[in-house]
């Protein structure tokens, strides 16, 4: 009996059962598990559901799942199998099972450097925006964009790493068949076709609170470096950024405009040592990619522009400050709006978009 | 013996020819109303009986038949009573019966005999002259109403009594004043806004083109205290459309007597109105959008409306009118009025508010905007964001000095039209290409642009005017 034939029984045991083995295979090794007696299994804690479903698997059983699962383009990796990615074996608790779906397997281990690109579900236009530029930069030179396919930054930041044709893994909390939220259903067969989709949780399995944290040490585990767009103080990105540092990964932050609430996470990462990031050649450099820095001379010939560089403002007040009307600062900004170079951000001012995204 | 009286029934905002037709034959004295007369109606048998009494007339004492035709429509109303009582009194000699039935009556009867106002006096005169009567005999409340259009010699009379000796020509009519205009409200001025200059600009814009406006901003950033300026903004009805605003009002008994309404109706319904109450339809009533024809309707805290009453709202303003088709009849009724709208950016109010932080969970937020449907959102020409201004913004133009140019812009844009200049063109295209502008929303767009050049005085609408018009399509986040 191979090592990796007990960890396909274990996890089929644990599919079945709707309970997550990992924990008890983890501690006892899954050839214990699969050799005790029901009494036994219940001395060392396996629940009942699960136990039963350890005494009934069998090798034959287990194969018959995972063709089953391959059928339907879901392909399960276990810890001592080929494909499994080294980088989980790192964790302090790695998945038993990972289930990928996808063409782009190759991203879990991949040739060249990559990065998870995390932040707020409700991220601002301007933070979405940067994640997006940050993503679609990175991605076109090469460096593959990990995120959690979450609303919001999440989102940007695989939307990003697609638009620019770019390779992009999402780590999901939810089975890798199941695309939740479902506003992002669009995206997730997107990042499927194009790229890859990780799951440690079996397929059907629905969302549930306490997966999605869970979910962020892969993401971190997943990366050569994690990098928070925007977070406020208690925000499951920092839980990424923890999981990074424990894993001795870069951890790196966009530095925003002191007491602004969705700052102060990512602020507070800067302070604790976190490499600062404010365009796409930071980010290239920290992953130690050479990449000119885009003329920053696009922000100065309009005066509206550099007039929002030294600081965001609501139409009104820009219009106070450079002395217009608010017709005309209108129609200016609607034309920088449409040209791309505008964004808001967390209040609904208008900020200067990243130049040369 | 058979005679015949005519009265109006009123369906919607439109009169329509009631006969009523009053038989005396021999038998056991007894008064029966066929033709599907409603509760109103029936009980007028007893305020005939007494109001004849009470007049010193005879009420006949054998059998009596009265017959509302045509028989198949449902009537409602209280103000058949002049008309039944006259066509009882022509059946029983006591009035004249070829006059009674050429001059329609519209009233109702007080136990003493006296004549009370009934709704609707506007349309009832329209139709009355439409169907070429010799006169029309109503409460004096009623009389200066029912002469606003001209239609037809209005008799008003004081009691029963008096409205048989005009019919006979030994009594004059009540001399009634020509309508009172009603007292004029005081309109808030612009003036009393602080800051907020865009979103000014597009209260100015939306008057000046009659463009549905959205305002959304976080709670206390002034949206109501600028939605509430908007009439003031407006240049005031023309003659035909004080008739039409007047109609509508008497048609809905909010009319105080001898009155006529001379300015723009400002309806703002809570939110808790029901569908029957914003498009009508409760007793064929007009509802708000009715009520706010060529004035303007105030819908504050959009999102916390009804899914359905919302939706009822879309046709209406697109087509400024309502159709409402109930088992009674189909009625329709106009509802040309500019709509302003006021919703927060999250349920909790604070989402991008520099000042206090949004507790509003994702779903919750979706929900929230998921409310305004993409067809209704369309309907809004201008939707702007209103951010807690600073304390200390600048006391803006008075409604003085803003209305003036509304009304130049109005008279240019009706006068001459506007064109679009190629480079206006070449922008709009632009936006259609980047921005998922619909066909529809750049329909709007060319038309919001319009306006912007109008009120510069120009017709030729210039890329400027195309690019502030489209920083007024704000989405919803």
């Amino acid at each position: 009996m191979s090592a990796s034939e007990d960890e396909l029984r274990v996890a089929c045991a644990g599919a079945r059962s709707e309970l997550d083995p990992g924990g008890v295979a983890r501690k006892f090794g899954c050839a214990r598990l699969l050799r005790s007696s029901p009494a036994e299994l219940a001395r060392l804690g396996v629940p009942a559901p699960l136990a039963t479903e350890l005494r009934r698997s069998d090798a034959a059983g287990a194969a018959t799942w995972a063709d089953e699962l391959r059928s339907r383009d879901i392909e399960c990796l276990t810890a001592s199998a080929p494909g499994y990615p080294p980088r989980l074996a790192e964790l302090a608790d790695p998945p038993l099972a990972v289930f990928v779906a996808g063409s782009r397997l190759d991203l879990l281990a991949p040739e060249g450097p990559s990065v998870a690109i995390v932040g707020s579900r409700r991220g601002a236009d301007a933070a979405r925006r940067l994640a997006h530029d940050l993503a679609a930069g990175a991605a076109a030179a090469g460096v593959t964009v990990v995120s959690g396919l979450a609303l919001g930054v999440d989102a940007a930041a695989h939307e990003g790493a697609l638009a620019a044709g770019g390779p992009t893994l999402a780590v999901l909390g939810t089975g890798p068949d199941v695309a939740y939220p479902r506003t992002n259903a669009c995206l997730f067969n997107r990042v499927r076709e194009a790229g890859l989709l990780v799951s440690e949780y079996p397929p059907g399995t629905p969302p549930a609170p306490w997966r999605f944290p869970a979910r962020n040490r892969l993401i971190a585990a997943l990366a050569d470096a994690t990098l928070v767009v925007e977070a406020a103080e208690r925000s499951g990105a920092l839980i990424t950024a923890d999981m990074a540092l424990d894993l001795g990964r870069d951890v790196l932050a966009v530095p925003g405009w002191p007491g602004v609430s969705v700052a102060r996470g990512t602020n507070a990462l800067i302070k604790a040592g976190a490499g600062v990031v404010e365009d796409v050649t930071d980010l290239l450099a920290w992953l130690g990619i050479d990449a000119p820095r885009a003329a920053a001379a696009a922000s100065d010939d309009d005066p509206m522009l550099a007039e929002l560089g030294r600081s965001p403002a609501y139409a009104d007040e820009l219009a106070a400050r450079l002395g217009m009307t608010p017709g005309a600062v209108a129609a200016a900004l609607a034309r920088l709006e449409i040209d791309g170079r505008l964004a808001r951000d967390v209040h609904g001012r208008w900020v200067p978009a990243t130049p040369g995204g | 013996m058979i005679a015949r009286a005519v009265t109006f029934w009123l369906s919607g905002l439109v009169a329509h020819r009631l006969d009523v037709e009053a038989h005396l034959h021999r038998g056991v004295p007894s008064f029966v109303v066929v033709g599907l007369a409603d509760r109103a109606v029936q009980e007028a048998r007893e305020r005939v009986r007494s109001g004849i009494g009470s007049a010193e007339y005879e009420f006949p004492s054998s059998r009596l038949t009265l017959n509302l035709a045509p028989a198949r429509e449902r009537k409602q109303g209280s103000g058949f009573d002049l008309a039944i009582a006259l066509a009882v009194l022509a059946a029983s000699g006591q009035a004249p019966g070829e006059r009674v039935a050429r001059v329609a009556a519209a009233a109702e009867l007080g136990l003493d005999g006296r004549l009370r106002p009934v709704g609707g006096a506007l349309a009832i005169a329209e139709a009355a002259g439409r169907v070429g009567l010799d006169g029309l005999l109503v409460a004096p409340e009623n009389a200066a109403e029912a002469r606003l259009p001209g239609a037809v010699p209005v008799l008003p009379a004081r009691d029963l009594r008096h409205a048989v000796a005009i019919l006979e020509g030994r009594a004059e009519p009540v001399e009634v004043g020509d309508p009172a205009v009603a007292p004029r409200s005081p309109v808030p001025d612009l003036a009393d806004v602080h800051g907020q200059a865009g979103a000014r600009r597009a209260v100015e814009i939306a008057a000046a083109g009659g463009h549905n406006l959205l305002m959304i901003g976080p709670p206390g950033s002034g949206k109501t205290l600028l939605a509430r300026r908007l009439p003031g903004l407006l240049p005031p009805p023309t003659i035909s459309e004080e008739i039409e605003i007047t109609r509508i009002h008497s048609a809905a008994g909010l009319l105080p007597a001898g009155v006529r309404i001379s300015e723009r109706p400002f309806r703002a319904p809570h939110h808790s109105a029901s569908v029957a109450a914003l498009v009508g339809g409760a007793a064929l009533r007009p509802g708000e959008v009715t009520l706010a024809h060529r004035g303007v309707l105030l819908l504050d805290e959009l999102p916390e409306f009804t899914r359905p009453a919302l939706e009822a709202l879309r046709l209406p303003l697109e087509d400024g009118e309502v159709l409402i088709s109930r088992a009674a009849g189909a009625v329709r009724m106009p509802a040309r009025c500019l709509v302003v709208a006021a919703m927060n950016p999250c349920p909790c109010g604070h989402l991008g508010d520099g000042a206090v932080e949004c507790r509003c969970s994702i779903p919750r937020m979706t929900a929230y905007r998921m409310r305004i449907s993409g067809p209704l959102l369309d309907r809004f020409d201008l939707r702007i964001e209103v951010p807690r201004a600073a304390a200390h913004g600048d006391p803006g133009e008075s409604t003085t000095a803003v209305g003036p140019r509304v009304a130049a812009a109005r008279e240019l844009l009706a006068a001459v039209g506007s064109h679009h200049l190629p480079e206006a063109e070449a922008l709009l295209q632009r936006a259609t290409e980047t921005r998922l502008l619909s066909g529809r929303g750049a329909a709007r767009a060319r038309r919001v642009a319009a306006t912007v050049a109008a009120l510069s005085g120009r017709d030729q609408v210039e890329a400027d005017d195309v690019a502030e018009a489209l920083s007024y399509r704000m989405e919803l986040r």
